[in-house]
């Protein structure tokens, strides 16, 4: 989602005037876009910041923080960063900038009595972003034009925020309630890239298959939106992959998994994050489905797309996960077979229903589940890997490796692909990979 | 950001116990379903918590049923609050709810700790013609809130520091002794240790998971 945010941001900012710099030593203006999953993501955004405001001795700097940001931590980033407002307003953040007032060494020497019209106006600013509805103004920032950083891979936002409220989650707090952006503008959107040959496209949303829930019958639902995508798709003759991220499985319906189906154009790739394997924790975790309920879902796609890929995100060390618990999550690891996990130490989220819990499960055991857990994960893993040895798939090629000897590629199913081979002009293509070896986490394969 | 819903403003305070109070705000055409929740603040602070609606649906104010917490931000300065004071409210959330075609037919257990009884005051307000026995854990007989409101002998109090509730000991074990038939539906709401006993005895006495619903609350 960040990055989606930001492909609309840069254009933004482009059009005030400012020329992109990869220096930040030499920038007059630096922007976070934050995320607020994790501490740590958070931490490093204090980091950031405390490193440029040291700079402001010497030169002049705005900065702005946007994205998602927990009310706690807001207060203080209002101290530290010149501007900090809801994504949803990134349309004002040229007014916003205007109105700053000192950026320059000429403004420095302003008569106190225009010093004061500054700082009052600041004080306005940030009274009005501190009062701004999370989502009050996110239909104009769908309506910006995304500045694609790939030619071949883009990302569509379709929907905003969460009413879920799971207990250990800080997103509603910081994303707003649930809203679907227009029909018609995804359609659009996705068409646009259909003409330019992208290859692989994802639908963004923090619910994103809870789209359409919030118009009350007065907009189609997700299952007819990945409909009219898949017809899209039919009619252009072409081949590209189409992605979704991130759902939750009470929306998970069977309809949605037929779509996927009947069309060659919906990958058979499902992100599906189940969180834990223990009833209880799931209770706790106010994720409002049981393992049962979840079985049910993975019986679906298992019987209707048997090909698919299957990933998920599971918490470990939760607020009183007992080991029982985690072998709990242990045994739906084996059970599901998952191809990969995205696995995350619990770590308190300031707001969330869980913030006023106990975090009573020590960092040195939630480091041993994860380590466990990531275990069970690789071995899962290197044997659904092994059985694409000998078999032949379509890859899309992203880039090259690191070490300049190997394309690197994914799967339909988004497994990572290895292919020997220098050829920057395969980068952007699908092409047939006969896969020859597997390691835990990637294949590896000849072009034929 | 502050999640900055609708302004309500505060109708009327009541007390029921010395720690618990219901705080009753203008409902300002807000619709919502029996069991959900809403996020409330004191219009211009920063923080915020989830309370189960207390009212029924068809009430022309909304409730919340809300128990002081010992060093509590909001649970203490709500109750100082005055008639005409503003709230920030957002919602409703939530899908503890019972489904419409489960109320007409449905034969239902509620079992709360405490202020989890909250959701199913409003169950019980919002559809009179419910076939339910609710179960109240508390530690002290004054604190089956406002027991008149559900029909006579529907509500069941727990008690374990007193005797003068209906039944000398914690929900649980009153569960032993009365478990529900198979095909009822059982609503948990309240402490998560009571919720986890619960649970471990309707499973045990062969309930199915699609009959077990839960909100945890502390």
């Amino acid at each position: 989602m960040n990055m989606s945010d930001s492909e609309r941001t840069r254009p933004v900012i482009e059009r005030m005037g400012y020329t992109w710099t990869d220096n930040e030593e030499e920038a007059d203006l630096l922007g976070i876009l934050a995320c607020s999953v994790r501490q740590k993501a958070i931490d490093k955004v204090y980091s950031r910041i405390h490193k440029w405001n040291k700079r402001k001795d010497r030169q002049n700097l705005l900065t702005f923080l946007t994205g998602c940001i927990l009310p706690a931590d807001k207060v203080k980033f209002m101290k530290l960063f010149d501007i900090v407002f809801p994504m949803s307003e990134l349309k004002e953040l040229p007014e916003m900038i205007s109105q700053y007032g000192i950026v320059t060494p000429a403004g420095l020497q302003q008569t106190p009595e225009t010093l004061v019209y500054h700082n009052e106006k600041l004080t306005e600013l940030r009274q009005k972003t501190n009062e701004l509805k999370l989502n009050e103004h996110i239909f104009d920032f769908w309506h910006i034009n995304p500045e694609y950083t790939s030619h071949f891979e883009a990302f569509v936002p379709i929907q905003n925020g969460c009413d879920k409220f799971c207990s250990f989650c800080a997103v509603p707090y910081t994303r707003g309630r649930e809203v679907s952006r227009p029909s018609k503008e995804i359609l659009d959107e996705v068409q646009s890239l259909i003409d330019r040959n992208y290859k692989s496209i994802t639908l963004l949303g923090q619910n994103v298959n809870s789209y359409g829930l919030d118009k009350n019958g007065n907009e189609i639902g997700f299952p007819e939106l990945l409909r009219k995508i898949g017809e899209m798709g039919k009619k252009s003759g072409k081949e590209f992959w189409v992605y979704f991220t991130s759902p939750h499985p009470r929306d998970m319906t069977g309809e949605v998994i037929e779509v996927i189906a009947q069309y060659p154009n919906l990958a058979k790739q499902i992100h599906i994050p189940i969180q834990s394997g223990d009833d209880k924790v799931l209770i706790k975790m106010n994720r409002k489905y049981s393992v049962d309920d979840f079985r049910k879902i993975m019986k679906t796609i298992r019987t209707l797309l048997p090909e698919a890929t299957v990933f998920t995100d599971i918490i470990v060390g939760f607020t009183g996960e007992t080991d029982e618990h985690f072998e709990n999550t242990r045994k739906i690891m084996d059970e599901f077979r998952f191809n990969m996990a995205y696995i995350a130490q619990y770590s308190v989220r300031p707001g969330s229903t869980s913030s006023r819990w106990e975090d009573d499960v020590p960092v040195h055991v939630k480091k041993q589940r994860f380590h466990t857990l990531t275990e069970d994960l690789m071995r899962v893993s290197f044997e659904n890997n092994k059985k694409m040895i000998g078999r032949t798939y379509r890859v899309l090629v992203r880039g090259k490796e690191r070490n300049q000897q190997f394309l690197a590629g994914l799967t339909e199913g988004k497994i990572n692909v290895r292919i020997p081979s220098t050829d920057e002009s395969l980068i952007g293509n699908i092409v047939n990979v006969k896969i020859t070896t597997a390691t835990e986490f990637s294949v590896a394969g000849e072009i034929i | 950001m502050n999640i900055r819903g609708n302004i309500h403003k505060v109708v009327n305070i009541r007390d029921l116990t010395e720690s618990t109070y219901v705080l009753r705000m203008e409902k300002k055409g807000l619709k919502f379903v029996a069991g959900q929740n809403l996020n409330i603040g004191i219009a211009g602070d920063t923080e915020r918590r989830d309370y189960s609606i207390y009212s029924a649906e068809n009430d022309d104010y909304l409730e919340i049923l809300v128990k002081e917490v010992k060093d509590g931000l909001v649970s203490k300065r709500l109750r100082k609050l005055k008639a005409g004071e503003e709230l920030d409210v957002d919602g409703p959330f939530g899908f503890f709810t019972i489904k419409e075609e489960s109320r007409q037919a449905g034969k239902f257990l509620f079992i709360a700790s405490g202020s989890g009884i909250a959701p199913f005051h409003s169950f019980a307000r919002s559809y009179q013609k419910l076939d339910f026995k609710l179960i109240h854990g508390i530690r002290h007989s004054n604190e089956a809130y406002e027991r008149e409101h559900y029909p006579e002998g529907q509500y069941v109090s727990c008690v374990t520091g007193d005797n003068n509730g209906d039944f000398k000991g914690r929900v649980t074990e009153y569960l032993r002794l009365n478990p529900p038939d198979n095909n009822t539906l059982c609503y948990l709401c309240g402490n998560v240790n009571m919720i986890y006993d619960a649970f471990d005895i309707l499973k045990e006495k062969g309930l199915p998971s699609e009959n077990l619903f839960a909100e945890v609350y502390f």
